[in-house]
């Protein structure tokens, strides 16, 4: 049986409050870490908001819908999802006071409830096609120009000064900010030194810094080791490559000499025994001994190749039959293949690309899943960070959202680009949310009740970052708006550093946060374009649940809805 | 503009409160209260837990009289400070506190926390009061409804007695309910609100129920 349900504007607040209610208290540079634990006794140590959100046990559709969303944004930005929740919670409560402003005064509906989410709806559509068409410049001329920009030079720099470099700033600020969010003020310092080194030993002349980014993300997983039992500070970077597999066949490697290895990613036997397989016999009663001295010769021929060119190592991706480990053992070379107990160190010499590979060492699983977890997603963050961005749309998704609608004529041309540099940081504390209500208050848009829509759900997040002192808000606040008063009315000829933007405190990325705020009104959009939730009682498809295989749920109780 | 801020302050605590329990390891449903709409919860023994109407409204029952012992006890206080001074002084009873610290020092009250055994007795069987003498007999003649306790005395038998006890408890009703209501004007708080109505709710109640026994 199943039953429809209409999805009121309400319904869907109450909802994303809740998991607001969630991550608050793990919010900001001293937001706490959550805890979870299984009857089995594993436990997962984070501070996420999309590890919490995800290890939560949900079966409201809204809700998953949210965490579905935010899974998919910090799965390429790594960064976020609290932040997330926050300004999705926030505008849907401005918009909801305005919905209900509108309803007082029209009544064109046959329902109070029916205008509110048709109002709703309208105000988050239009906020998505201001978001993609306009944000963008509002990022470039109002909060860029009091930022600085990253230098990617040598990632490994210590930090300089501000008055000594007034616009290139070094990495570590940017990952020291990050990692104080996800792992306290204990490892920042050191987790942002051991990636700047990680970094710097993979650093490539001829390849941009957004290619190295997504080369390491893409196989972290094997150019990390995690290890428990260890302090934190024993984490280090190794050269080489650790292979989490053992040796199939014994391995001795007496006169430090380089050895040649050839990788393997299929066997190297056929495996005729397995079942469902056909085997044609032709010609004469011996066929089965025929077929088999056939591919016995065919392995002897392979292994010959191999020991003939010099080869001492076999990487295999499978694991290979015990023909071929003996005839592999025979001729002098090891296999490494399936087998999973230890760990095997290789490095490679005289090669352009010096391959390094990262140990990262905690006192218990959880924090150690913790640790390689928030390097991954600072990697992540680095990516989205150096990955240029057009902030304007074309004319042909102007289309799409405009269709119907004349132009106003005070709107821009269509093809005009204006493009986030990659790197560009502002101040951490909230000095991106103050910038960008501001620049929103004075922009000349159309429509000025929605520029200040989104500004004042932008405050939510630096107060509660200073929820604890509402003064440092108010100064805060009053810092930011005199630097751009004093540098708007000087003509930015001045070279001046207030308090605010000494950037020494911590950066944050700007590109980050506009992808933020993109996909945060486009979840929202979505979520108020929901017209019914219908309730059955098929299980989910697993790839709905993908998300959830970090999360300390029941797998049975995944499957039910 | 109040009422929508007294209701968005509510939403806030709901949902604070169901952050807590899903840290906890409750279960977020797809199901709303039919009572009251708010999103339930589920148990890791499958039992479902409405946040609003099981925690939330629940901290307004300790302010009522009829299932609070303590509130009970409070009223009875306020009461009897009302009837102590003579009739022109109950009207500074209204205002509340000059009156309440005007008779704090002549007549020794039951402080709350006195009376932990005759709000347990509440519950199940009474057992010896624990509280002073000049308010023992109230806890042990509170009735299991609506109406606030009454002032016991022996003398229920006659009629004479029984309508002077009534009126008594009439009087001090009204008082209360007086009283209420000018604390409802001037409350800026939700939470007191919402228990003032509550009290203002239960004084009604009583009153239609103490007209019935006089007819």
């Amino acid at each position: 049986m199943s039953h429809v349900e209409r999805p009121h504007l309400k319904h869907v607040l109450h909802t994303v409050s809740v998991l607001e209610a969630v991550v608050l208290r793990s919010f900001g540079p001293d937001g706490g870490q959550v805890l979870f634990t299984r009857d089995t006794g594993q436990v997962m140590l984070s501070r996420s908001g999309t590890r919490i959100l995800t290890a939560l046990r949900l079966e409201h559709p809204l809700a998953r819908m949210v965490v579905e969303c935010v899974w998919k944004h910090t799965a390429v930005t790594g960064d976020g999802s609290k932040n997330f929740i926050l300004l999705l919670a926030s505008l849907l409560r401005v918009i909801h006071t305005a919905a209900c402003k509108r309803c007082n005064v029209s009544h064109t509906y046959s329902s109070r409830e029916a205008m509110e989410n048709a109002t709703a709806r309208h105000l988050a559509d239009t906020l998505l096609a201001f978001g993609l068409e306009e944000l963008g410049d509002v990022i470039s001329t109002g909060v860029v120009p009091y930022g600085g920009v990253l230098s990617w030079e040598d990632p490994s720099a210590h930090a300089v000064p501000a008055h000594t470099n007034k616009d290139m700033h070094t990495l570590q600020k940017l990952l020291t900010a990050f990692f104080h969010t996800r792992l306290g003020h204990t490892y920042c310092d050191f987790f942002s030194r051991l990636t700047c080194e990680f970094l710097s030993c993979w650093k490539c002349e001829d390849k941009a810094p957004s290619y190295l980014l997504h080369l390491i993300d893409d196989n972290f997983s094997v150019l990390h080791t995690p290890v428990s039992g260890f302090p934190v500070s024993c984490s280090r970077v190794i050269e080489g490559q650790v292979i989490h597999r053992d040796f199939s066949t014994p391995f001795s490697w007496t006169n430090n000499q380089p050895v040649k290895a050839v990788v393997f990613s299929g066997h190297l036997h056929p495996d005729a025994h397995k079942a469902g397989a056909v085997l044609e016999l032709r010609g004469g009663e011996r066929g089965v001994l025929r077929y088999t001295s056939c591919t016995e010769r065919s392995l002897e021929c392979v292994i010959t190749t191999l020991q003939s060119l010099g080869v001492s190592l076999l990487l295999c991706a499978v694991k290979q039959s015990e023909a071929v480990l003996a005839l592999a053992g025979l001729s002098g070379m090891c296999v490494v293949d399936f087998l999973f107990h230890r760990y095997i160190h290789m490095s490679f010499h005289d090669s352009e690309i010096k391959p390094h590979s990262l140990v990262i060492c905690g006192a218990g699983e959880g924090q150690t899943d913790q640790c390689a977890c928030a390097f991954q997603d600072a990697l992540r963050m680095l990516h989205t960070t150096w990955e240029p961005m057009h902030t304007t749309a074309t004319t042909a998704a102007k289309s799409i959202l405009h269709s119907g609608k004349s132009r106003s004529p005070s709107s821009k041309p269509p093809l005009q680009k204006n493009v986030l540099n990659p790197g560009c940081v502002v101040p951490v504390g909230g000095t991106f949310e103050f910038l960008l209500h501001h620049a929103l208050l004075q922009h000349d848009t159309g429509i000025p009740a929605l520029s200040r829509l989104l500004a004042d759900a932008l405050l939510c997040v630096p107060q509660q970052i200073y929820s604890h002192s509402p003064r440092r808000y108010l100064q805060t606040q009053t810092l930011v708006t005199n630097y751009i008063e004093l540098r708007v009315g000087h003509c930015r000829k001045v070279d001046f550093k207030s308090d605010v933007f000494t950037l020494d405190s911590g950066v944050e990325s700007v590109s980050c946060k506009y992808k933020l705020i993109l996909a945060v009104l486009q979840c929202l959009s979505s979520l108020l374009r929901l017209d019914a939730v219908l309730h059955t009682h098929t299980p989910l498809h697993k790839q709905a649940c993908r998300h959830s295989s970090s999360s300390l749920e029941d797998t049975e109780e995944g499957d039910e809805d | 503009m109040k009422v929508i801020q007294a209701r968005r302050e509510r939403q806030d605590k709901i949902s604070k409160l169901m952050g807590e329990y899903l840290l906890k390891g409750y279960k977020m449903l797809g199901e709303c209260c039919e009572l009251c709409g708010t999103i339930l919860l589920q148990d890791k023994q499958q039992k479902n837990y409405c946040v609003s109407c099981q925690e939330l409204d629940s901290d307004i029952d300790k302010d009522n009289p009829a299932l609070n012992a303590q509130a009970a006890l409070s009223q009875v206080r306020e009461r009897q400070l009302a009837a102590q001074p003579p009739a022109p002084s109950q009207t500074h009873t209204l205002n509340g506190g000059p009156s309440t610290s005007q008779c704090s020092g002549s007549v020794p009250q039951p402080r709350p926390e006195h009376c932990e055994g005759a709000a347990a007795g509440l519950r199940g069987p009474l057992p010896a009061p624990a509280v002073p003498a000049s308010a023992a007999p109230a806890p042990n003649k509170v009735l299991a409804s609506t109406y606030p306790p009454t002032v016991p005395s022996g003398s229920l038998s006659s009629s004479s007695a029984q309508h002077s006890v009534l009126d008594d408890a009439q009087d001090a009703i009204l008082t209360k309910l007086r009283w209420a209501t000018s604390q409802l004007q001037s409350s800026a708080s939700v939470e007191a609100s919402i228990q003032l109505c509550s009290l203002i709710a239960s004084c009604a109640q009583s009153l239609r129920s103490l007209k019935e026994l006089n007819q």
